[in-house]
C-alpha cells in the first residue's frame, strides 16, 4: 500500500470516530479511503462533509471536545486556510491527530512535493513526525495518538508524508492486528477539556494578559514533557511491534566525517547514496530527522558532536530568511559544540523537484569539499538543484 | 501568442505565466472519436444538448445538413453516444480513424 | 536494483500497470518493489509514465527513475507527442512495445539491448473489449524473464477480481505467448 492508504489504515486501526476531512491534492485518496472504510462499515465513525479545511479542522476540534477521537488530512494551501483553527485545537489541549501530505504552497501553484506547508506551521504548537515510507506513516500515526493523548502532552500531532514519492508510493506495510493496537491504544479518555452538559464548561473565552503568558508557558512545558513520553511510546511501540524509533535516524554516521541531515522521503535516496559513496571510500553519512516538534537538538549535537561537516538539505525556501528552517535549527543545536562543525544549508526539491541520487551526491560532494578544504563553506543555504537560467524563464516581446 | 515582429526588445516576466497557450486545444485529449451515422440520425439534437463543450451543430429537423463536431475542441468523452436515442453515434478509437 | 520506465498516453492504465508489477514482484515474488507515479495534468490522451524500481532487497532510493535498465512503450502516439523513450537508456536497455511489427526507423532499434514487441492493444481488443493495454503489457513484459507470469496474473486477479479478473489474466496470458523478441 502507499502512504496514504497506510494513513487511512492507521486510522482506522486506531478506531477514531468522527472524520472531517476536504479533499485535496495529493491527500485525497485518504478521504476516499475513510469514506469507503465507513461506507462498507469496517470503521464505525460519523463522516461529516464539509466545505473547507478550515471547517474540517473545526469540526474536529468540536468532535474531539465532545470526548471521541476526531480525524482529518490535508495538504498544501489546505493547511495554510486552517492555519487559524491550528492554534486553537493546540492552545485548548486537544490532542487531534492528522496527516499532512507535505506538498508546496502557491504561489507558484504546483501539486507537487516540498515542505513549505507543514514548515509554514512549525511554530503552531503542534508536534511534528516526518515519515520517510508508508511504513512509517502507519506507525507513526499510531505513536502520535498515544503521544498526544498522554494527559502529560494533551497536544496535537500531526504526521507529515512527501506528496508522490510517499503517499502515491506503494511499498509492503506491516499491518498490525486489531488486538495488538487495542492493547497499545485504548479508547479515548478527555482528561482536559471536554463538553459535557452534566458538566459544563466555556471552552476558548477571551483570556487576558493576566493568564495568556501562563498558558502559553503550560504549552511549552507539554514540549517538554513529550520528549519524556515520546521515548516511552516508542519504547512500547517497539515491544509490541518489533519496529524501533528514535527522533532521529542515524545512518552510518559513528565514524563518518561528513553527514547530511534529512527529512522525510529524501532520507531513503540519501542512505543510497552514502552506500555508494561509501564503497568509493568516502566516510558519510545520513541523521534523519523524525520528530521535528519537539525539536530533538540534544539528540542531534549528541549524534554529530564527533562530525567536523555537516549538510542540512531544507526541502523549503526559507525566504527572507539565511536559509532553510531545518538548517536554521540545526546549526542553533550544534553551535555550542568545541570545536564548531561546519554547518552547510542546501536548498532542494521544490515544487515536485526530484531529490535524485545524483542531486543528494552533489550535496555530499559539497561537502566533502568543505571537508577537504578544496572551497569555503558559504554563508547561509546553497539553492543546489537551481537552473543557471533561473532569473529569464518567462521570455516576452515588448516594444518599450 | 503575441506578435514579436512588432516588439523587437525582450523583457523577462517573473512568477508563474503562460504567454503560449499549447494544451488550450481540448481535441488533443481525445482518445475515442465520436462518429455519427449520418443517414440514420434524425437531427433530434440531443447530442448537441448534452455536449458539455457545446461542439456539435445540428440544424434541428434538417436532413438535409450533416450533423457537424468541431474535433478541434471535442475530448471524446462519448455523452453523446450515450444519450444518441437512435444510438447512431459509434465511439471509435482515434488511431483506426487517422 | 532493476529500473523501468513506463510510458503511454492517460487512459491506458499506465500508473495502475506500475502498481501491478510492484504488487506482482513484492506480494507474489517476496522481493522488494516500489512505484512512483508521475501525475501532471492528467487527462486523456496527455503522455503519461511511471517508474518502477524492483529489488532483492529493500529500496532505499524514493525518486524517479533516470537510467532504465528496461522501458515499456504502450503506445507508440507517444513519440509523436515528442517523448523521448530512449533518454538515460544504456547500451543493455530492454524495450518492451505495443506494436504489431517493428520500423526500423524506431529510435530504439538497433541502439540498445533486446526489443520485445506484441500487438497488445489488438489483443486488450479482442479480451477486454476495450483500448486498455495495461494488463497485456504486462503480459508481455513477463517475456523478458524480470517477473513471472504467475504473479502478474495473480496481481491481476487481485487488483480485478472476479470476471474482469479472469479477462485480464486471459489478455496477459496471451500477449505473453505472442511477444516476439527483436535482439
Amino acid at each position: 500500500m502507499d502512504g496514504n492508504a497506510a494513513a487511512a489504515e492507521a486510522m482506522r486501526l486506531a478506531r477514531v470516530q468522527v472524520i472531517s476531512a476536504y479533499p485535496i491534492t495529493p491527500q485525497s485518496p485518504i478521504a476516499e479511503k475513510l469514506a469507503d472504510f465507513v461506507a462498507e462499515g469496517s470503521l464505525k465513525a460519523k463522516y461529516v462533509r464539509v466545505e473547507s479545511e478550515h471547517t474540517a479542522m473545526s469540526v474536529a476540534i468540536g468532535a474531539q471536545l465532545t470526548g471521541v477521537r476526531a480525524c482529518t488530512a490535508t495538504s498544501s494551501v489546505g493547511l495554510a486556510l486552517m492555519h487559524e483553527v491550528l492554534g486553537v485545537a493546540s492552545g485548548c489541549r486537544l490532542p487531534i491527530v492528522m496527516a499532512v501530505v507535505n506538498r508546496s504552497l502557491a504561489s507558484p501553484w504546483s501539486l507537487w512535493c516540498d515542505h513549505q506547508d507543514s514548515m509554514a506551521e512549525r511554530d503552531s504548537g503542534w508536534l511534528q513526525f516526518y515519515a520517510e515510507d508508508p511504513q512509517e506513516v502507519l506507525d507513526y500515526l499510531l505513536i502520535a495518538y498515544r503521544v498526544a493523548e498522554d494527559p502529560r502532552v494533551l497536544l496535537p500531532a500531526m504526521v507529515c508524508m512527501d506528496g508522490f514519492f510517499v503517499s502515491h508510493t506503494p511499498a509492503v506495510v506491516l499491518v498490525p492486528e486489531q488486538e495488538t493496537v487495542d492493547s497499545f491504544l485504548p479508547p479515548y479518555n478527555p482528561a482536559n477539556l471536554y463538553l459535557d452538559p452534566d458538566d459544563p464548561m466555556f471552552v476558548n473565552d477571551l483570556t487576558p494578559p493576566s493568564d495568556y503568558t501562563e498558558m502559553r508557558y503550560q504549552h511549552k512545558v507539554a514540549f517538554e514533557e513529550a520528549f519524556k513520553v515520546i521515548t516511552e511510546v516508542q519504547e512500547e511501540f517497539f515491544r509490541l511491534f518489533r519496529r524501533r524509533y528514535s527522533f532521529i535516524e542515524t545512518y552510518k554516521c559513528d565514524d563518518a566525517d561528513v553527514v547530511l541531515v534529512t527529512l522525510g522521503s529524501m532520507s531513503g535516496t540519501a542512505k543510497y547514496v552514502v552506500n555508494e559513496l561509501r564503497a568509493k571510500g568516502y566516510k558519510v553519512g545520513v541523521l534523519k530527522i523524525v520528530v521535528f516538534r519537539p525539536f530533538p537538538a540534544d539528540q542531534i549535537r549528541n549524534a554529530l558532536k564527533h562530525v567536523p561537516v555537516i549538510g542540512v538539505m531544507d526541502r523549503s525556501a526559507g525566504l527572507g530568511a539565511e536559509g532553510g528552517p531545518v538548517w536554521i535549527e540545526v546549526s542553533r543545536a550544534l553551535s555550542g559544540l568545541e570545536p564548531m562543525p561546519k554547518v552547510a544549508g542546501f536548498v532542494g526539491g521544490l515544487g515536485g523537484r526530484d531529490l535524485a541520487p545524483h542531486v543528494i551526491e552533489k550535496a555530499f560532494r559539497n561537502l566533502i569539499d568543505i571537508k577537504e578544504g578544496k572551497i569555503e563553506m558559504r554563508q547561509g543555504s546553497k539553492w543546489i538543484d537551481v537552473r543557471e537560467d533561473a532569473m529569464k524563464i518567462r521570455e516576452v516581446k515588448v516594444n518599450v | 501568442m503575441r506578435p514579436s515582429e512588432s516588439f523587437p526588445k525582450v523583457k523577462y516576466l517573473y512568477g508563474p505565466v503562460a504567454t503560449i497557450f499549447a494544451s488550450t486545444k481540448t481535441g488533443s485529449w481525445r482518445i475515442l472519436r465520436p462518429v455519427i451515422q449520418q443517414e440514420k440520425c434524425t437531427r433530434c439534437g440531443t447530442c448537441a444538448k448534452h455536449c458539455p463543450l457545446d461542439v456539435i451543430e445540428v440544424d434541428r429537423g434538417n436532413k438535409e445538413k450533416e450533423v457537424v463536431i468541431d474535433f478541434e475542441y471535442c475530448k471524446g468523452c462519448g455523452i453523446c453516444a450515450n444519450v444518441c436515442p437512435r444510438k447512431c453515434i459509434e465511439m471509435v478509437p482515434e488511431r483506426g480513424v487517422k | 536494483m532493476i529500473q523501468l520506465k513506463l510510458y503511454g498516453l492517460g487512459g491506458q492504465g499506465v500508473v495502475t500497470a506500475g502498481k501491478l508489477l510492484a504488487t506482482a514482484v513484492a506480494i507474489y515474488e517476496n522481493k522488494y518493489a516500489q512505484t512512483v507515479p508521475a501525475y501532471g495534468h492528467e487527462r486523456r490522451g496527455a503522455p503519461v509514465y511511471a517508474d518502477v524500481i524492483l529489488g532483492e532487497e529493500p529500496i532505499l532510493v524514493k525518486s524517479f527513475v533516470y537510467k532504465p535498465d528496461y522501458v515499456m512503450v504502450f503506445d507508440l502516439a507517444v513519440l509523436e507527442k515528442g517523448v523521448d523513450v530512449t533518454e538515460g537508456a544504456h547500451a543493455n536497455t530492454c524495450f518492451v512495445v505495443n506494436a504489431h511489427q517493428l520500423n526500423p526507423e524506431f529510435p530504439f532499434i538497433n541502439k540498445f539491448g533486446s526489443v520485445y514487441y506484441v500487438d497488445a492493444t489488438k489483443i486488450a481488443l479482442e479480451v477486454l473489449g476495450i483500448d486498455i493495454p495495461n494488463s497485456a503489457m504486462l503480459g508481455a513484459f513477463a517475456a523478458t524473464g524480470v517477473v513471472s507470469i504467475d504473479a502478474v496474473c495473480a496481481a491481476l486477479e487481485e487488483t480485478f477480481k472476479g470476471k474482469a479478473g479472469e479477462r485480464n489474466v486471459e489478455a496477459a496470458r496471451r500477449c505473453y505467448e505472442a511477444v516476439r523478441k527483436f535482439s
